[in-house]
């Protein structure tokens, strides 16, 4: 039991060492206290802007944006990278888009993308697919190609046609690079979100920041950065818990 | 020399894109914000001769250069330390998980008020962002060396120092590039966001003064150094890992990566 206790402490005992000191440099006036409000002063804020519904909502704004985006490019990222590992041509024609463009930092590209679907969602939607599609395709393209030709032959020996093996064994041979490429972009849907509502937007967490940024209110700005990281952290676990669903046959540790 | 047709292939789409965009561009048959490639090179080449460019490049390049290092400096020293030490692993742990999963960028309003527009509020922003990916990369990177390979070079005498240098590091290192290129491609990414949002210098600045000033050729010049300026670099951290790693790479899958 005290033995129990003293590892959780050991492990544990960062943050709320580090959460007790800042409230004390706070709360002793050693630290300016607009800039860094006190941990207390935040979690009120926070606590009060969930209770009002306004971190929620624009939470909910932020999240359906992001997953709007990421589920288009799972969409079609998924049956493309196939169609990369399986067609030449197709592979030929698009390598070089996905291969060479794959370090560009895309970001930049974003002011285009606000003259082509305006400031608004239409823009951060299309956005975060060019971002998402990126990681979903790489991915999944290694891990179309990875497939053992020896479980294909099996299965054309024992007779099953093309559909079969498609649904039978490739796509479950393909899975879990599938869902690397998943679990890779879905963090990548947030930030994206996040910095185009920053740049630019009138609802969302990133606009919520800069609003109260510039209303020199920084615990609100930190209520938001912990909201962000609570969706980040559902997100990620209604990742897995899927994974885990879909592959079955395969414990791995995350 | 005879052109494979796969060599054609490779370059049809992006040659016959760049061929349109020219073509429909200058006929004035595409919307004027999409501007076309003749005149960005010449708003690239206008920008070059009074040596705007240079010095936003400059500005630009001093940002991620001086923040991306001190990030994957301090990333893989507090990485490498978590992965050896319980201590330290057990103080950074609960931190890195909690963060880990936050944009970094959402701090920026506060780095912008403790540092300012300049430079420094960017290189902290930098730093910050790209400590994360490497840290956690070379603390999984230590964890996972097999313990076979220490225990043999301790067998056969060697001191921790030898071990730490010849064993833990060699072993580390195809992760720690892994983490090291993440931290990159973020940098590239937080820089371009701190200096849209508030800067006074750099390739951000070019871009968003284009769209103040309507000038799409000069917003796409800044657009086209940025993106170049992003894959040159990951382009030279990879040379740098092939050189490193020269053999580690051979058969496997990091091998074979973009």
């Amino acid at each position: 039991m005290i033995v129990q206790a003293r590892d959780i402490l050991l492990r544990w005992y960062s943050i709320p060492f580090l959460l007790l000191t800042w409230q004390i440099a706070v709360g002793s006036g050693l630290v300016e206290s607009r800039l860094l409000p006190s941990p207390l002063r935040v979690w009120t804020v926070f606590i009060a802007e969930v209770a009002n519904g306004a971190l929620p909502y624009h939470a909910m704004v932020t999240v359906s944006r992001a997953l709007a985006g990421f589920a288009i490019a799972a969409v079609i990222g998924i049956p493309f990278a196939a169609l990369m590992a399986q067609w030449a041509l197709w592979r030929n024609l698009f390598e070089p888009i996905f291969f060479l463009g794959y370090p560009i930092p895309k970001i930049a590209l974003y002011p285009i993308f606000t003259y082509i679907f305006g400031i608004g969602a239409p823009s951060k939607i299309a956005f975060t697919f060019l971002e998402c599609l990126y990681p979903i395709v790489v991915t999944c393209y290694f891990g179309f190609r990875g497939i053992q030709t020896r479980l294909v032959w099996t299965a054309q020996n024992m007779g099953a046609g093309r559909a079969t093996i498609l649904r039978r064994v490739v796509l479950p041979a393909a899975l879990p690079s599938i869902f690397a490429g998943l679990r890779v972009a879905l963090p990548v849907s947030i930030i994206v979100v996040v910095i185009t509502e920053m740049i630019g937007d009138s609802i969302g967490l990133g606009f919520y920041i800069n609003i109260w940024s510039t209303r020199f209110t920084f615990a609100n700005v930190y209520a938001a950065i912990i909201m962000i990281g609570i969706c980040g952290l559902i997100l990620d676990q209604a990742m897995l818990f899927i994974r885990r669903r879909a592959i079955y046959w395969q414990k791995e540790a995350a | 020399m005879t052109l494979r047709a796969s060599t054609l292939q490779n370059w049809f789409i992006p040659v016959s894109l760049i061929v349109a965009w020219q073509v429909l561009g200058q006929a004035g048959l595409a919307p004027r914000y999409l501007s076309w490639p003749g005149a960005i090179l010449a708003a690239l080449w206008e920008l070059a001769v009074t040596g705007e460019l240079f010095i936003a490049l400059a500005a630009s390049l001093y940002r991620v250069a001086v923040g991306f290092t001190i990030g994957t400096a301090s990333g893989i020293l507090v990485g490498l330390a978590a992965g050896i030490i319980p201590g330290v692993r057990h103080f950074f742990d609960p931190l890195v998980s909690f963060l880990y999963a936050i944009p970094k960028v959402a701090f920026l309003p506060i780095f912008l008020l403790l540092f300012g527009l300049g430079h420094a509020s960017k290189i902290s922003i930098i730093a910050f962002s790209g400590f994360f990916p490497v840290f956690v990369a070379s603390r999984h990177a230590v964890m996972t060396v097999n313990p076979l390979y220490v225990w043999t070079a301790r067998n056969m005498g060697a001191s921790p120092r030898t071990v730490f240098f010849r064993v833990i590091v060699p072993a580390a290192a195809p992760h720690l590039f892994a983490g090291i290129r993440i931290g990159l491609a973020h940098a590239f990414v937080v820089l371009f966001a701190a200096e849209l949002i508030g800067s006074k210098a750099g390739l951000g600045t070019i871009i968003s003064y284009g769209e103040e000033w309507v000038r799409f050729d000069l917003m796409f010049a800044g657009i086209v150094c940025f993106a170049v300026l992003g894959f040159v670099s990951d382009r030279i951290l990879m040379a740098i890992r092939q050189r490193v790693l020269r053999g580690h790479l051979v058969g496997t899958e990091e091998g074979a990566l973009p």
